[in-house]
């Protein structure tokens, strides 16, 4: 009998019901679009963050012995090791040299490294002209945009690089616009950086750019540490810091905006409710003349609000599996998979919202039936 | 001998100082017609809503079935409502979106469990078998009151308490609904019965006159 009366109240109330049904769909319909942003999309940009240069530093202790610099050998661990998620590792030399075009010179950082690397590594870089695409290519280079702007140079054109009396002629294949350090250096093949340096088959440091969740980046580290025990093998913290703050204030925004959406929501299922029981005085005051308790005819009203509030959350779950993917692609760029865990998070708080939407319907227990029946 | 099932004793009722009852004392006895009979506001209706136990007295005792009515708290009134009385309204008074067996159901619902074959047979007793699933919109004046006559009964009530049940409907009707009651005081039913019909008045074992809310006269009717 309680599902047959449901039933009835239900039909028998559709015009306004379906307003709350709307009103409950579209909440559910934007916060299922925000949540499975929260938990599908962040986890994508974190991703994407991690390959945003290298996240992972090896280097020798800092003992201010310049022998101390890294061996070829550290390199051929590192890949035997076969890590997962490295999108790319190169090794490093850095010189301080001077560089000049014609008659302009300037003082500049030398950054000696794999050059095919560069462009895996830092795939963000705007640049003009060309990567280099040969490891150990020893006639092109590219260089960074304050350096190019202080020589005066062109993709194509020609520079000089002078250090401890040695010097190397190349050509600018491509200007870097990093927004960072990256813009004063050069970079040119490590081979012919170590010919420079004259010492031998050694590099600074050895940068990787891996990508993974914070567990699996933890995990990287701690084999590349257990590998490599005499080196020190640092997390760019900077990176994942900047990252985490910026992915914070997203989820912020994202559960603010739901938090909002779920009080709108609730103002709209309490604004057809209250009219509802407007409606229903006099159902109610029959009820209870009847015998009804008030209990027993409220939990007729509140598995009415439970059922608009489940059928709006199924409506707005499948409009909001579209809407999310939208977004995705038109705010982050990435494509967003539907997280299964949203469907029931978004019943559970579509039911909430419904329920306490309807919580003006209590009102109606008050309601004396010897005054209601009085007359037409 | 028959039992004393409504004890009214000395009850007053007031509405912010106005007074609608006024020291009313009676009896019925288990299986009688009463007849309440007075001009409007005389008290007929709130006495009615007294003994159902939609109301409470501002002084006094009802006593109905050997309960004290003023004396129940809002969770055994509501039980004494399902169980003990049966109601009959003059607008009827039916739930519009359920059908006629559904409101019949509903009482007993409330009562405790619904029996669909139980209201039918209810219904068709009332001579409805055939509108069962009528909606009230669907159904005449005298068909409602008829369906709200078989909701009444349902729950095997000790008291029918039914308030000018005619007063809204066409001779023709009228005559099937007071057939019925009639029926249903042959049963050994208890009726209390407000009306403003001295031929309906006539019908009942007594009639009870009340007016300004004082009880002026109690008149057995001679058969």
């Amino acid at each position: 009998m309680f599902w047959r009366i449901l039933w009835r109240l239900l039909y028998a109330s559709r015009a306004r019901l379906v307003l709350a049904l709307i009103a409950v769909a579209s909440g559910a319909a934007v916060c299922t679009a925000l949540l499975n942003l929260d938990l599908d999309a962040t986890d994508k940009l974190t991703r994407e963050f991690r390959v945003l240069g290298a996240n992972v530093i090896i280097s020798a202790p800092q003992t201010g012995d310049a022998a101390a610099t890294l061996g070829a050998a550290s390199m051929r661990e590192i890949a035997d090791l076969r890590l997962p998620g490295v999108v790319a590792a190169a090794p490093y030399l850095y010189l301080r040299a001077e560089a000049n075009a014609g008659r302009n010179s300037t003082p500049v950082i030398v950054a000696g490294t794999w050059l095919d690397e560069v462009a895996r590594m830092n795939s963000w870089w705007k640049v003009d002209g060309n990567w280099v695409s040969a490891r150990d290519n020893r006639s092109d280079c590219m260089i960074g945009e304050l350096v190019a702007s202080r020589l005066g140079l062109l993709p194509g054109q020609s520079l000089k690089i002078h250090y401890a009396g040695r010097e190397a002629a190349l050509t600018v294949a491509g200007i870097v616009t990093a927004g960072s350090s990256e813009d004063t250096e050069i970079f040119i093949g490590i081979s012919l950086a170590q010919e420079l340096a004259g010492l031998g088959a050694r590099a600074s440091l050895i940068q990787i750019s891996a990508r993974g969740s914070t567990a699996e980046m933890e995990e990287v580290v701690r084999r590349l540490s257990t590998a490599l025990p005499g080196l020190e093998v640092r997390p760019v913290r900077q990176i994942a810091e900047a990252e985490g703050r910026l992915l914070g204030r997203i989820r912020g925004l994202i559960f603010a905006t739901v938090f909002l959406i779920l009080t709108l929501t609730s103002l709209g299922v309490l604004a057809a409710m209250a009219g509802l029981a407007m409606e229903r005085r006099r159902d109610v005051g029959l009820m209870k003349a009847l015998g009804g308790s008030v209990r027993t005819i409220m939990r007729f009203f509140f598995a009415e609000a439970t059922a608009i509030g489940f059928a709006g959350g199924l409506l707005g779950f499948a409009a909001g599996v579209v809407l999310s993917e939208w977004v995705g692609q038109q705010v982050f760029s990435v494509s967003v998979t539907p997280r299964l865990i949203v469907l029931p998070a978004t019943l559970g708080l579509m039911v909430l919202v419904s329920l306490a939407g309807a919580l003006p319907l209590r009102l109606l227990g008050r309601v004396r039936p010897s005054e209601i029946l009085r007359g037409e | 001998m028959m039992a004393t099932l409504v004890q009214v004793d000395d009850i007053s009722k007031a509405y912010s100082g106005l007074v609608v009852l006024d020291h009313v004392s009676f009896e019925v006895l288990a299986g009688e017609w009463i007849a309440i009979m007075g001009p409007s506001g005389s008290g007929k209706t709130t006495l009615i809503n007294i003994l159902g136990g939609l109301d409470r007295p501002t002084r006094g005792r009802a006593v109905v079935d050997g309960v004290d009515v003023g004396k129940l708290g809002e969770r055994e009134l509501t039980r004494y409502r399902a169980e003990r009385v049966g109601f009959v309204f003059q607008h009827f008074h039916l739930v519009p979106y359920l059908s006629a067996v559904e409101n019949v159901m509903l009482a007993q619902y409330f009562h405790s469990v619904a029996d669909e074959a139980e209201a039918v047979e209810s219904l068709a007793r009332v001579g409805l078998k055939d509108r069962i699933h009528h909606l009230p919109s669907q159904l005449s004046g005298g068909e409602q009151q008829r369906v709200a006559l078989a909701r009444a009964l349902i729950n095997h009530p000790k008291l029918i308490l039914a308030d000018e049940p005619t007063g809204n409907l066409d001779e023709a009707n009228e005559h099937i609904v007071l057939e019925l009651l009639q029926e249903l005081h042959r049963a050994g039913h208890t009726i209390l019965l407000v009306t403003h019909s001295p031929e309906i008045g006539r019908m009942a074992d007594r009639r009870i006159e009340l007016a300004h809310g004082r009880l002026t006269q109690i008149v057995a009717n001679v058969t």
